[in-house]
């Protein structure tokens, strides 16, 4: 008996990696929030942490309306343009 | 792409052994399926114009992709006849328009199953149920397109329970969740005329529903009665958002309201105004966001959004209403959209044409 294959036969996506950050101390940051409930409270205490640690400086605080879907590239592009470093969530 | 070249799993010539290669290889909701052999599945093919390599949907966050090919595969897999096979590739097409997001509605702890409803002379051409056990089991063209669904989403967008599918319960819709709206006696224009498909087209809605309420009223006699059931239902504190919803009607509910002569319009303008919950209602159950308040309240608002009320939804046509079930017994039914807000907007295509191809 012949059976096909029931999963995806896409072509192999190649996914691509920032180059990690040697050191974080004196960096700029960004928050992107979600959106979700205690988003922005929650990264913000975690900012305070990368302030309190390592010297970071909070720049600026994004915002996304859809927590499912992939932040707007503008959004993305302005981050990439204004911080070293984004930290971005919430989960339920 | 020639189908020589698609991925072929040799098995032995023996049915349980090859169902249970199936669960083996992890293919399965659960349940036996059907072993997708070669040419059933190329005789489902041939209900498809396109060749196989086309792309239906892509996942918007892995880039997977669903090719007619492995819809046919995974519709044989269902138990689909290969004329169901169209209704199917309508909905993924549905589906993949940006603002159903099946990631996310897939993905959530939300746990929404998508819900098909198929309005339209295709219903009756391939057999759909649209009347007693509307939502239940027993009919296979409705059990199995939404079992394809399904195993799609497993099989293809690997949206697998406990790694990318986060569901904390679920619901059984997830097995299958697919209907038939029912024309005989409905006294409204039929989903796919008010959808606007030209006379004689089929369509297939799709919907990131969040469950299945059963709104049970044999003592109301107006359609006030009937719809202020309804609407108590949309409100419930554990459903509340700014959402859409869907509501069957059974036939003795909606005989009523069209016997005073109401309107698809007239009910969904009703249930808008009074499915809400005041606001210090929702702050008590710790629901309240600001955000979400002034998204209803602001300038552009309904007329009959009311002050001081959270509705659910933000305008009467984010409800979707006809009927559906069996003659007898006053049940009709709420289905609410996936979790918060309106992170996923009900999407609809034609079945088996082309309207806007050119």
């Amino acid at each position: 008996m012949r059976l096909y294959d029931p999963t995806s036969s896409g072509p192999q996506r190649t996914l691509y990696r920032a180059a990690a950050i040697a050191n974080l101390d004196g960096r700029t940051m960004g928050v992107l929030e979600n959106g979700k409930l205690n988003a922005v409270e929650m990264l913000r205490e975690l900012a305070a942490l990368f302030e309190a640690h390592h010297g970071c400086t909070l720049r600026a605080v994004y915002s996304k309306s859809n927590p499912s879907a992939p932040a707007p590239a503008g959004v993305l592009a302005q981050a990439a343009a204004e911080v070293d470093f984004l930290i971005t969530g919430l989960g339920d | 792409m020639p189908f020589e070249t698609y991925r072929i799993h040799e098995v032995p010539d023996d049915v349980l052994a090859a169902l249970d290669y199936c669960y083996e290889q992890g293919w399965t909701d659960g349940l036996p399926v059907v072993p997708p052999v070669t040419d059933r599945v190329e005789a489902t093919l041939a209900y498809e114009g396109r060749p196989p390599q086309a792309v239906i949907a892509t996942h918007p966050a892995t880039g997977l992709q669903l090719s007619v090919h492995a819809a046919a595969v995974n519709a044989v897999m269902a138990g689909c006849l290969p004329e169901y096979f169209p209704v199917l590739i309508a909905a993924f097409e549905a589906m993949d328009k940006p603002q159903f997001n099946f990631h996310g509605s897939t993905a959530s702890t939300g746990g929404s199953a998508p819900l098909l409803i198929v309005s339209g002379p295709v219903a009756d051409d391939i057999g759909m149920n649209a009347d007693v056990n509307l939502f239940g089991p027993g009919n296979r063209a409705n059990a199995t397109i939404g079992r394809a669904v399904r195993l799609i989403l497993r099989n293809v967008f690997q949206m697998i329970p406990g790694i990318s599918d986060k569901s904390t319960q679920g619901h059984p819709g997830k097995y299958s969740f697919c209907i038939a709206e029912r024309a005989r006696g409905n006294p409204w224009p039929l989903l796919c005329e008010a959808q606007g498909y030209p006379p004689g087209v089929s369509s297939v809605t799709v919907f990131a529903a969040g469950g299945f309420y059963n709104v049970e009223n044999h003592g109301g006699n107006t359609p006030e009665q009937i719809l202020g059931s309804v609407a108590d239902a949309m409100a419930n504190y554990g459903c509340i958002t700014l959402g859409q919803s869907i509501v069957i009607l059974a036939p003795e509910h909606m005989r009523i309201i069209a016997d005073a002569s109401w309107s698809r319009e007239d009910a969904q303008s009703y249930l808008f105004a009074r499915a809400k919950r005041p606001v210090e209602g929702m702050r008590n159950v710790g629901k309240y966001r600001d955000s979400e308040y002034d998204k209803q309240h602001d300038g552009a608002s309904h007329p009959l959004v009311e002050l001081g009320q959270f509705h659910r939804g933000l305008w009467p046509e984010d409800i979707l209403i006809t009927m559906g079930g069996g003659d007898a017994g006053g049940h009709s039914c709420f289905v609410p959209s996936w979790s918060r807000g309106r992170g996923s907007i009900m999407q609809h295509k034609p079945i088996g044409v082309c309207i806007d191809c050119c």
